[in-house]
Order: structure tokens, then C-alpha cells, then sequence
């Protein structure tokens, strides 16, 4: 007989990883200090491109408490710099020194790294470093830097594609050349960057405790940098502990594997003492990976009913200077291209994809990589079909929805759609935001001027990626398998460890709720260490909303057999059939409770009294599972909203905002809310505000956050979020709900604007939606002298 | 005059007198020379408000203050939000229940200057609310969590003055 | 000059270094300013040039703290002239029931500057000091054809606020000056007061702003004032555009032409500037649709004479 707790999934149970945080004693990587500490500053490129010509260091390394001053040149032959293959698919390769030998290819690029007693002596000393510089000729777009004349950034990479890819399935020629209608599109959106509120860092200690070389970073993924640190350090990596410290905001930016971090190490094992660097904002403006900045250019046909027949695309991603270590140049273009179906069915596809090097910072993966983009470019071309085909824009996406009815699904981009509901979402976003009343309100004229516009948006997304499905078609990485150990304790209590590192997301809390139900132990007798490879099972780490499954799915296969283990022990102890046990609240008991043994007393038993308990019952508490979901499990979500533009000063805001989603099984309702709300907040950001700029001698404008604008409070609207859920078919029923919202919000906010737009024969097709964007949109005269 | 003063100030009721260069900023005053590393700074400049701290009872930027400026104040950062007791401040057990953080990092900023706003205005609506905090980024809630619960530590808040 | 360990580096430490003093009476400041030389700096609430400092773009030899100068500490009208001290912050300014009665066109200003720390500690006089383009404050003072009184230890002068801006972030303040004071007449009674201004998120700075005062006597605007914000150099002073409004039909009828007639002049004078926000056109063309909005607010807000 089985008998559980009340269920604690589902419960909006509080976190505990809440409270060092609200008392101000969350230890973040720039909190942590050791005695003989030696902090680090870097020299940056001011230029672009460049020839090194000569660096004088002579005056820096002179100035008192100055240690160390350290070139490229003398990292040549003694580490392995990071050489990127993006993807089987493309030729090229793009390697990256940690600190640049012969050229530099973006500004802000480390040039030098000075390691000093003191930060602000490190800094001086950057000071008097002085660089000779052969300026060479820049890239600053995707579209100039293909063209054969454009200058070579990476000798080996021709027209600098990092990657190039096409790919086709079905007949796609035919499918055009018989379609009722073939609408097109072309989508700009602007570089952007996660702005965590707390830049990047580290702390490499030498023999610090009982790992030769131990590393606390600000990093999601603690695992996978111990398995490059030792490589590339020449180290085992049994000699490595990396402690992901207190993260403040990852969203991506903190999942690749950069320069600095590795030669802090370095410097760590050299100078053996401990090594700190923090990132401060302006250093992180131009030092931490860029993501977006794509041009689509879509196509599809359609039969008379606005059936989609085939899909077209031509994709540029601006890639920045080099591929990313870890991730690749290949991911966002990959990304995008693949997943440009969407939650529609295509029965034929073309692209062509092409991550193109140019003189930026590079790009690396944020929230929701390409996604966003694939499906902004696609919503606001259904939205033209609509208008074309004279049909109402949400009747048209029902009718190319994957629906329930037609699922396992695979569509043309060889993806299966499964255990998701994305009619449902469409349908009850628009029935909550009463879509036909906002529609016949349209109608009449606003009273205060404004135009309104009206944008729905579905999407859907893919999470909890298992070993089958790759992070980019071709792409040589492959995560997908992360373990659990639940270990019982002297004291009866478990502890849970998983190499899924939280920056917010509340993991520890998750697992802990779902081991409480699967093993009927009290809450409170639970804890769960995520962040340390010192003291979890390998796991690729926090990104791809993943870990719900992945952690989620791990903690169940291990707590079934922990829990087998312990009712066989204790049906030893009650002298009772196991059958007639359950354990309920931390106690082994039968039904009427007549015969009971805590866990506490159990363990005891078992670790203290063992000579008493048969072998074969006494094998140990302590179980470590693995678990591989093998495909993904869809999420999905449909975001309507409503803005009002004003057309003289093109500002865009949005008047209501109703999100539909579907999470799969929601282990903590409001931590999953948070993360909705989030990510439509950086929607919000991406659509209307944030954008990088660049001059065209690569200088980057937007250098400080008066620049780099991130929504407050005044700029994100009250958001009715609901939710139509349907269990996915990874263990446990869980989904990943950390980036879908975002895709939504900007496709829905830019399907908004410019149904404003297209009352007044307006579009737009670059975005962020700047108010002088919205006006040169409406035609609207504007004098330059 | 010089490169260092001595400055007596007091930081959550504690007092201190200590030697500062007079260029260290009030926020690295806090973490570096008191160890009171739950003001962080997030950049530097004034823009984001992760640095905000309570200066004689104003909430103001700890990274564009300078130590000095410090001498003979009162300043109350998050670490004094408890009392004596430990207990918590209203404001902390609302973040709590309302799930008002996720990553933390902006918290101690949004704490301090929901306290002032509650201090002037007892009752706000949430467009007030949301107009007080326009001064600090969050990059990870969208602030809906936040606002939720400073409105409903204004309500606890008011509930105990009644009692 | 051979690098040094300065004898202050401290474990993290922004600013570059610089001699400090918070001297506690003005005549101590004026004379620390004096003896500062070219590279001295007053420091009142430092939002503007902390962050200059600590991004290591301002490295001023000396900062003179006037915060303990209690003197400065002034808020009083005195007659129909309102006089705001030099330790005046944006804060108090809200909080002043007199500004909110006399001098609205001023708090309606304020509420549009940054956020509520930034507001504690900045200072009015500080704003006008600083002299960005974007900010209220200068456009503000000459909008209501105020003057700045400036100190140094030759004694002060008084500077009517159309005289005091020299381009952008430079005004006439020559080494050893500082503002202790800025004066606003209180307008006549029945005058209409407006801001206006747009900005890409609440208490950014303006990428454009318009301010107007306006009186209208038997259905004739008798006096304009009209600056704008933003164009670049410093307050714009849209006097093209006065001189249009004064004296014409200012009614319900004519209102909306009139003010149409005055936006299109402001358009055709500035020249604004274009930056990471918005490029030149852009600015122009707000300048335009946020002044015809404050006229037709002032105008609003117009009592009868």
C-alpha cells in the first residue's frame, strides 16, 4: 500500500534560499574574501580591429603593489586558447587567445591583465600600460561583413561566416509556386545583452580546502567550467572544485566560458595565491557576450484558406568577434532557423542561416537565444497574411496550430510536438483578454488620439532538452544528462545534490517539494545543495529551462528507490510486511499508525547500529540517478496585447497585457509566475527599449546604463497571467518555464504595434520599437538641419 | 584636509569610528572597512539602486557618497532592518511571503526605499509604488512580486499601528 | 613622473584621487574653492559628478564639500521672490507647500527629475550648475526669468538665468565661483504654468522638454515665456515663439492655431543635437509637439485677470 502526504507540488511553498538574501548576508561572488588575496584588472582594446604593434608594460609592473603584468604572448605554448568549431555544418574557425596576441577584434577585448595587492592599484597600473596600435579596417554588420570585399576578421573564415547552414525538407519550390498567396517579411531586432544586476567574477584560490585549485564564479554552469579548467589548465580535474557562489541573474550571459575566469586560474596556480576579479559595469557593457541583433527575411505561401504551405528564410545573425567558447557563433543562427515553425504546422521548409563574424563583443546564448527572433519575424508576417487574406489574425493562427488531435506531431523541422496544448492557450489568452471586445473598441476612434493596436502571439518551446535533441542541429555539445543524490543523514534528515545552480529560480526549493511527496518526508527534514561540484553529481548545469525536468525528473527515479530501501529496512525493524508501510511526515508507519519508526530513528539504526541489521538491508541511503528525457518536453504560451501609440511622439505603451501559458506540471506556483513575469519583462525591454549601438568604427555608444535602457517599474504593466496546463512526458509531468514568456512578449508587442501602425499604412520591421522608430513609421516629417 | 579623515558615524545603531581615504565611496566604506556586504553595487554610476542605503533617514545612492560625507550620520542598511530580537521588518517578512526577489541582488536597494516610501505615504496606490521604485532595476521579477508586496507591508504596517 | 602606490589605495576604490575638504562657513568655502585653483570642484549632492568620478571621465584635483555649510541650507520666499539656497535638493522642492502654491510650473518640473535617492541628495542649484542640456532645472529658472547669485571671495553678482548658460555643461562661472543661490519672481496672478516633457522611462533625462508660462488679459496674451529642453547647447529660450504669442488673440478658438504657429517656429530655431537616444530630426520635431502640449496646458491653467 502507498500512502502519501498532502501534496506538496503544487503549493507556493517558501523558499528558504530567500531569507540570507533579505537579510543581506547572500554571499556574492564580490563578498568573498581570503587573507593574501590579489585582485585583478584587465587592459581593454579601445579599438575595434587592430594590429598589436608593441605593449609597453614597463611603468605598470614598476608601480609599487603591482605583482604581475601579463601579455598574450606569454600564455602562447603554455595554455590552449579557445579554438570554436561551430558546427560540423560550417568551415572556419574562430580562436580566441585569453588575452589578444597579434590582433585584437573588438573593443573591449583583454589586451593585458594586471594582477595587483589591491583593485584600485591594479587599475592604476591599467593606466600606465601603453599600447601601439595598428588600426585595421572594421565590420559592423552582418549584411557588410558576407560580401567578398568586406575585410577578413579570421583568416580561415571566408566572407566571415562562422557558420553558414541550409537546410530543406519537403517540396518547397512547389509549394510556392502554387500557393494562393505568398506573403514576405523582413525582421530587424537590435543587439541586446542580459544586464544582470550583478556583473561576472571570480575568486580562483590555490589549495584553499582540500582541492588544489578551488574556483567560486558567478556561473550557472559549475560543472562544465571545472571540465575545461582542468583541461585547459592541465590539471585533473579531481584536483578542481568549482563553487557556483551566491549568482546575481544568469540568464545566459553567465553559460559561457570566458577568457577571464580561466586566467584568474591560471594566475591562481602560478602566483598560489587566491586571485579575484569582479566585473563592474562599464567592463561588462563590452566584456560579457552580446546576444540578438538578427535580419530575417521571411517567406510563405499559403493556400486561400491561410493554410501555411511552405516556409522560407534567410537569416543573419551578427555573431560579434569570435564564436563563443562552449556554445558557439552557431546557436542563435541555428536556433533561429530551426525553430521557425513554431507551434505551427509546415509541411515544408527552406533556410539559410549564417552567423556572420563582425568586430563586436561576441555573442553568446540569452534567454530564449534565437526564439524570440524566429518568432517575432513569423507572427508579424501571419499578421500581414491575415490582413491580406482578409482574416482575422487569431482565426488564421487556429488554423495552422498543431492541435491535440494531430499529435506526436513532426513537423518539417523534424521536431515532434507532444503533450502540449497550444490551442488551449490561444484560447483561453483571448477569451480572458475578451479579443472580439477589444476588437469592436478598436473600431471607434480612441478619445485621447492614440492608435491602438492589437497583437496576439503564440509560441512554443522547447525545454528540458535530453541527449536527442542538440542545442543546435550539428553542434558538437551536447548536454543532457544531469544527476541527483539524495543521501539520508546520521540524523534521519536528506539532503538533496544537483549541479543545477539557482540564480533565482528557486531550484533547491523544487526539488525539495517534490522529494517531500515522492518519499513522504516533512519539508523541513530536507535540504539541497546545488551549486558545487565538491559536493553534487555531475550536471551540465542552469540553462535552457531545464532544470524542473531534468532536476525534478532525477529526484523521483532516485526517491523511488531510496524509498524502497528505507520501507525494507524499516519493515525489518516493525518486524511488519513492507506492504502494509508508508511513510508519512518523516515516519515509517502502518495505516493505523500502531507500529511507526521515524527516519530518525532508522537511520540510528542503520548507521550506528548496524551489526544488528541484516547486509542486504543495510546497502546504504545514499542513491545517485541519473536522468535523460531523451527528446524535449514543449512548453507553449499565447500573449495578447494591447498598446496605444502616440502619434506625435511615437511613444508605444502597452494598455493590457494577458499571457496564456502552458508550464506542464508546476511545482511552485508562484516561483513559476515570477519567472513568466520576468521574462515578459525582458520581452517588454527587447521590444520597446534595449538595443547596443555601435558607430561604424565599432566604437560601442551605449556604454553605461543611462545608455542601455532596462524596463523599472513604471515601464511593465499589470500582467493577467493564466495558465493551460498539460503535463509533459518526462518523469514527473514537469516542464521548463524560464524563457517562453519572453518570446511572446515581443512577438505579441510588436504584432500590437504594428497593427497600429498598419490602420495608418505604417510598419515596422526594425525593432526595438523606438518612439522615433513608430514615427518614421507613420511617414511623420522629420528635419534633420 | 588631506588624503584620510577620521569619521564617527553610526550603521545600523552601531557606532564606529574609523580612519577613511577620503576618495572610498560610502558603499565600499560599508563592505570593504565594516564588512556589511549587503549593499551591493551593480554599477556604479547611480542608475540602478542596488547601493541604496538609509542616510539619516533619506534613502540615497552608497556608490555616489563619498565615506567622508558620512561623519556625525545615521545610516541603516539592510543588515539593520532586524531588531534587537532578530525579528524581521515588516518590509522583509512581505519580500518573503510575496516572493518578492529571486536572485537577491537588487533587494537590499528595493528594501531601503520602499521603507522611506512607507515612512511618507502610509497608504499608497500601487501607480505610487510603482513610481517610488522606478529608481531600481530589477532584471529578474518584473517587479509584479515586488509591488505585491510592499503594498501589502503597507497594509501590515498600518494593521499594527491600529493595534 | 615615476608611477606611485598612492599612500590611500584601498581595496576597492572608483574614484581617482583628489584633496577634500567640507568646510562648515562660506567664506571657508570661497576660499577653499579659491585656493583650489582651475581643477577644483564644488561637491553639493554629487549625482552628477560622482558618477563622473567614479567612471574616472572627471578627475578634479580638489572637492569642496559645501554640505555642512548650514547657510546654504535656504528655502523662503521672501515678497513675490522665491529663493532656493545651494543645498537645496529636488526633495525639498516637492515637499514645499509655498513652491507647490507659487511657483507650480517648478514642482511639476521636479517631479520629472531621476528617482526618489537621486532626489535626496541632488540639489537644485547643483542642476544648474552642471548646466546638461536635458535637465529641468536651468530651463525651469529661465523660464520664469530668474537669476543665479554667484559667490567667490571677490563677493557676489547676481546673473539674470538667460545669461548664465555657455553651452552645454558650461556656464559662465569662472574658477573660484560658485552659485550660493538661484531667485524666482513669482509670476502675476492668473498665470498659467506648464511642463512638459518626454523622456523613455520615468525620470530618464528629457530627450525633449517645454516649459510655459503664459498670461492672457481680455482674450490678448499679455506675456509668453517659453523655454525648451534638450536642444543641446543648454535652456532654449524659444523667443521666436514669444514674440508670436504676445500680444495675439489667445482663446478657445485661436488657441490650437496660435500654438501650432509658435511649435513650428521653435522647430525652425533649434538646433538640436543627436545622441545614442534620438537623432536631431526627432528632437526637433518633440520639441515642436511638447511645446504646442505646454502652451495648450498653460493656457489650461490660465485664471482670469
Amino acid at each position: 500500500m502507498r500512502f502519501s502526504n498532502e501534496k506538496i507540488v503544487g503549493k507556493s511553498v517558501l523558499p528558504d534560499e530567500a531569507i540570507p538574501l533579505l537579510e543581506g548576508e547572500g554571499r556574492f561572488i564580490n563578498d568573498i574574501s581570503f587573507s593574501g588575496m590579489y585582485h585583478v584588472a584587465f587592459l581593454r582594446s579601445q579599438y575595434a580591429h587592430a594590429r598589436l604593434l608593441s605593449i609597453d608594460t614597463e611603468a605598470a609592473r614598476a608601480m609599487p603593489g603591482v605583482i604581475k603584468v601579463m601579455t598574450g604572448a606569454e600564455l602562447v605554448g603554455r595554455v590552449e586558447p579557445f579554438r570554436s568549431m561551430p558546427n560540423r555544418f560550417s568551415g572556419g574557425e574562430s580562436v580566441q587567445n585569453w588575452l589578444a596576441v597579434d590582433k585584437v577584434r573588438f573593443c573591449g577585448e583583454a589586451i593585458c591583465v594586471v594582477v595587483a595587492e589591491d583593485r584600485a592599484t591594479a587599475e592604476d597600473a591599467v593606466e600606465l600600460i601603453d599600447v601601439d596600435y595598428d588600426p585595421l579596417p572594421v565590420v559592423t554588420s552582418a549584411r557588410e561583413g558576407e560580401k567578398d570585399d568586406a575585410p577578413r576578421i579570421h583568416e580561415e573564415c571566408k566572407n566571415n561566416y562562422l557558420i553558414k547552414r541550409e537546410y530543406e525538407r519537403g517540396e518547397v519550390d512547389e509549394a510556392f509556386a502554387n500557393a494562393h498567396a505568398v506573403v514576405e517579411r523582413s525582421f530587424h531586432i537590435g543587439r541586446k545583452q542580459a544586464m544582470c544586476l550583478e556583473g561576472r567574477g571570480c575568486v580562483a584560490a590555490f589549495r584553499q580546502g582540500s582541492f588544489k585549485l578551488s574556483v567560486w564564479m558567478s556561473h550557472q554552469l559549475p560543472y562544465v567550467v571545472r571540465h575545461y579548467i582542468a583541461k585547459h589548465l592541465g590539471l585533473a580535474e579531481t584536483d578542481v572544485r568549482v563553487i557556483a557562489s551566491q549568482t546575481g541573474g544568469g540568464f545566459g550571459q553567465k553559460a559561457s566560458i570566458y577568457p577571464e575566469e580561466f586566467l584568474c586560474s591560471y594566475l591562481a596556480l602560478q602566483l598560489r595565491r587566491p586571485i579575484k576579479w569582479v566585473e563592474d559595469r562599464l567592463e561588462n557593457m563590452v566584456a560579457s557576450t552580446h546576444a540578438r541583433e538578427n535580419d530575417v527575411e521571411l517567406k510563405i505561401a499559403f493556400d486561400k484558406d491561410g493554410h501555411i504551405l511552405a516556409m522560407n528564410s534567410d537569416i543573419w545573425a551578427d555573431v560579434g568577434a569570435y564564436s563563443t567558447y562552449l556554445w558557439s557563433a552557431g546557436m542563435e543562427p541555428l536556433q533561429i532557423a530551426g525553430l521557425m515553425p513554431g507551434p505551427y504546422k509546415v509541411p515544408a521548409m527552406r533556410y539559410v542561416t549564417r552567423g556572420v563574424a563582425t568586430n563586436k563583443t561576441p555573442v553568446g546564448p540569452y534567454r530564449a537565444v534565437g526564439r524570440p527572433t524566429a518568432s517575432t519575424s513569423l507572427e508579424l508576417l501571419l499578421d500581414d497574411a491575415a490582413r491580406q487574406l482578409g482574416l482575422d489574425p487569431v482565426e488564421l493562427r487556429k488554423r495552422n496550430l498543431i492541435t491535440s488531435d494531430v499529435m506526436p506531431y513532426r513537423n518539417a523541422n523534424n521536431l515532434v510536438h507532444d503533450h502540449v496544448g497550444y490551442e488551449a492557450c490561444l484560447d483561453l489568452s483571448t477569451a480572458e483578454a475578451d479579443y472580439k471586445k477589444l476588437r469592436k473598441e478598436q473600431e471607434q476612434a480612441a478619445p485621447n488620439g492614440k492608435l491602438r493596436g492589437i497583437g496576439v502571439a503564440c509560441f512554443a518551446e522547447l525545454t528540458g532538452l535530453g541527449t536527442s535533441t542538440a542545442v543546435g542541429p550539428g553542434t558538437l555539445l551536447q548536454p543532457g544528462r544531469d544527476a541527483v543524490t539524495l543521501r539520508l543523514e546520521t540524523s534521519g534528515t536528506l539532503t538533496i545534490a544537483a549541479a543545477l545552480p539557482s540564480q533565482g529560480q528557486r531550484i533547491a526549493t523544487a526539488m525539495r517539494q517534490v522529494a517531500a511527496d515522492e518519499l513522504g518526508m516533512k519539508l523541513e527534514d530536507i535540504s539541497c545543495v546545488t551549486n558545487d561540484t565538491g559536493m553534487a553529481p555531475y550536471g551540465f548545469g542552469t540553462f535552457a529551462s531545464r532544470t524542473a525536468v531534468f532536476g525534478s525528473g532525477a529526484v523521483i527515479k532516485a526517491s523511488q528507490e531510496l524509498r524502497e530501501r528505507l520501507l525494507a529496512l524499516g519493515a525489518h525493524l516493525l518486524d511488519t510486511p513492507q506492504e502494509e508501510l508508508g511513510i508519512v511526515e518523516s515516519v515509517i508507519q502502518t495505516l493505523d499508525r500502531s507500529k511507526s519508526v521515524s527516519l530518525a530513528e532508522l537511520a540510528e539504526q542503520s548507521f550506528f547500529s548496524a551489526k544488528h541489521i541484516p547486509e542486504e538491508l543495510n546497502k546504504g541511503f545514499e542513491i545517485t540517478s541519473f536522468y535523460d528525457p531523451k527528446r524535449g518536453s514543449f512548453a507553449a504560451g499565447a500573449h495578447t496585447v494591447v498598446v496605444d501609440l502616440d502619434p506625435e511622439t511615437g511613444d508605444v505603451e502597452i494598455v493590457r497585457y494577458v499571457a496564456a501559458e502552458d508550464v506542464g506540471r508546476v511545482i511552485n506556483p508562484a516561483v513559476v509566475e515570477g519567472q513568466i513575469i520576468g521574462g515578459i519583462a525582458q520581452g517588454i525591454g527587447e521590444a520597446l527599449l534595449e538595443e547596443l549601438v555601435y558607430d561604424e568604427d565599432g566604437q560601442p555608444r551605449t556604454v553605461t546604463l543611462a545608455d542601455y535602457l532596462v524596463p523599472s517599474s513604471m515601464e511593465i504593466p499589470k500582467i493577467e497571467l493564466h495558465h493551460a496546463n498539460t503535463p509533459s512526458s518526462a518523469i514527473g509531468g514537469f516542464k521548463g518555464c524560464g524563457e517562453g514568456s519572453i518570446i511572446g512578449a515581443v512577438g505579441a508587442i510588436a504584432c500590437a504595434i504594428n497593427d497600429a501602425l498598419s490602420r495608418k499604412g505604417g510598419d515596422l520591421q526594425v525593432f526595438p520599437a523606438t518612439p522615433e522608430r513608430v514615427l518614421r513609421a507613420l511617414n511623420v516629417e522629420m528635419r534633420e538641419a | 584636509m588631506g588624503k584620510e579623515q577620521t569619521i564617527t558615524c553610526k550603521v545600523n545603531g552601531r557606532s564606529y569610528e574609523k580612519s577613511v581615504p577620503v576618495r572610498q565611496s560610502l558603499a565600499d566604506f560599508l563592505r570593504d572597512t565594516l564588512s556589511l556586504t549587503g549593499t551591493h553595487l551593480g554599477c556604479e554610476h547611480g542608475v540602478c539602486g542596488a547601493c541604496t542605503v538609509s542616510i539619516n533617514g533619506r534613502s540615497v545612492r552608497s556608490c555616489l557618497t563619498l565615506a567622508v560625507q558620512a561623519d556625525e550620520a545615521e545610516i541603516v542598511t539592510i543588515e539593520g532592518l532586524r531588531n534587537e530580537s532578530g525579528e524581521w521588518h515588516q518590509i522583509q517578512k512581505s519580500f518573503h511571503e510575496n516572493f518578492g526577489l529571486q536572485c537577491g541582488y537588487c533587494t537590499p536597494g528595493f528594501l531601503i526605499t520602499a521603507i522611506e516610501l512607507l515612512e511618507e505615504n502610509p497608504d499608497p496606490t500601487e501607480e505610487e509604488v510603482r513610481e517610488a521604485l522606478s529608481g531600481n532595476i530589477c532584471r529578474c521579477s518584473g517587479y509584479s512580486a515586488i509591488v505585491t508586496a510592499v503594498m501589502a507591508a503597507a497594509r501590515d504596517m498600518r494593521e499594527l499601528q491600529k493595534t | 613622473m615615476a608611477p606611485q602606490a598612492h599612500p590611500d589605495s584601498e581595496k576597492r576604490v572608483k574614484a581617482p584621487w583628489f584633496e577634500y575638504q567640507a568646510p562648515r562657513t562660506l567664506k571657508e568655502g570661497l576660499e577653499a574653492l579659491r585656493d583650489a585653483g582651475p581643477d577644483g570642484r564644488v561637491l553639493a549632492g554629487g549625482q552628477s559628478l560622482m558618477p563622473m568620478l567614479n567612471m574616472r571621465i572627471a578627475a578634479p584635483t580638489h572637492l569642496i564639500d559645501i554640505n555642512r555649510i548650514e547657510t546654504l541650507n535656504h528655502l523662503t520666499v521672501e515678497g513675490d521672490m522665491l529663493r532656493i539656497g545651494a543645498l537645496v535638493r529636488h526633495a525639498d522642492v516637492l515637499r514645499s507647500k509655498k513652491i507647490r502654491e507659487g511657483w507650480p510650473l517648478l514642482t511639476e518640473a521636479t517631479t520629472q527629475v531621476a528617482h526618489l535617492a537621486i532626489r535626496n541628495r541632488g540639489t537644485v542649484c547643483g542642476s544648474i550648475s552642471h548646466n546638461d542640456p536635458a535637465a529641468e532645472h536651468p530651463s525651469i529658472l529661465a523660464t520664469y526669468d530668474g537669476s543665479v547669485v554667484i559667490a567667490s571671495t571677490e563677493g557676489t553678482r547676481e546673473v539674470p538665468a538667460d545669461a548664465f548658460s555657455d553651452g552645454m555643461m558650461s556656464t559662465i562661472l569662472e574658477p573660484g565661483e560658485m552659485v550660493i543661490e538661484v531667485r524666482y519672481p513669482r509670476p502675476a496672478a492668473g498665470a498659467g504654468q506648464a511642463f512638459v516633457e518626454y523622456a523613455r522611462r520615468l525620470g530618464d533625462f528629457a530627450v525633449a522638454g517645454a516649459a510655459a508660462i503664459l498670461e492672457v488679459r481680455e482674450g490678448k496674451c499679455a506675456r509668453a515665456r517659453l523655454t525648451v529642453v534638450g536642444m543641446g547647447d543648454g535652456p532654449f529660450r524659444a523667443a521666436g515663439a514669444e514674440d508670436l504669442l504676445i500680444g495675439a488673440e489667445m482663446d478657445a478658438s485661436t488657441s490650437a492655431e496660435l500654438f501650432a504657429a509658435a511649435a513650428a517656429k521653435v522647430m525652425d530655431e533649434v538646433d538640436p543635437a543627436e545622441d545614442v537616444h534620438a537623432s536631431s530630426g526627432y528632437r526637433r520635431h518633440l520639441a515642436g509637439v511638447l511645446t504646442k502640449r505646454a502652451l495648450a496646458t498653460a493656457f489650461a491653467r490660465t485664471g482670469s485677470v
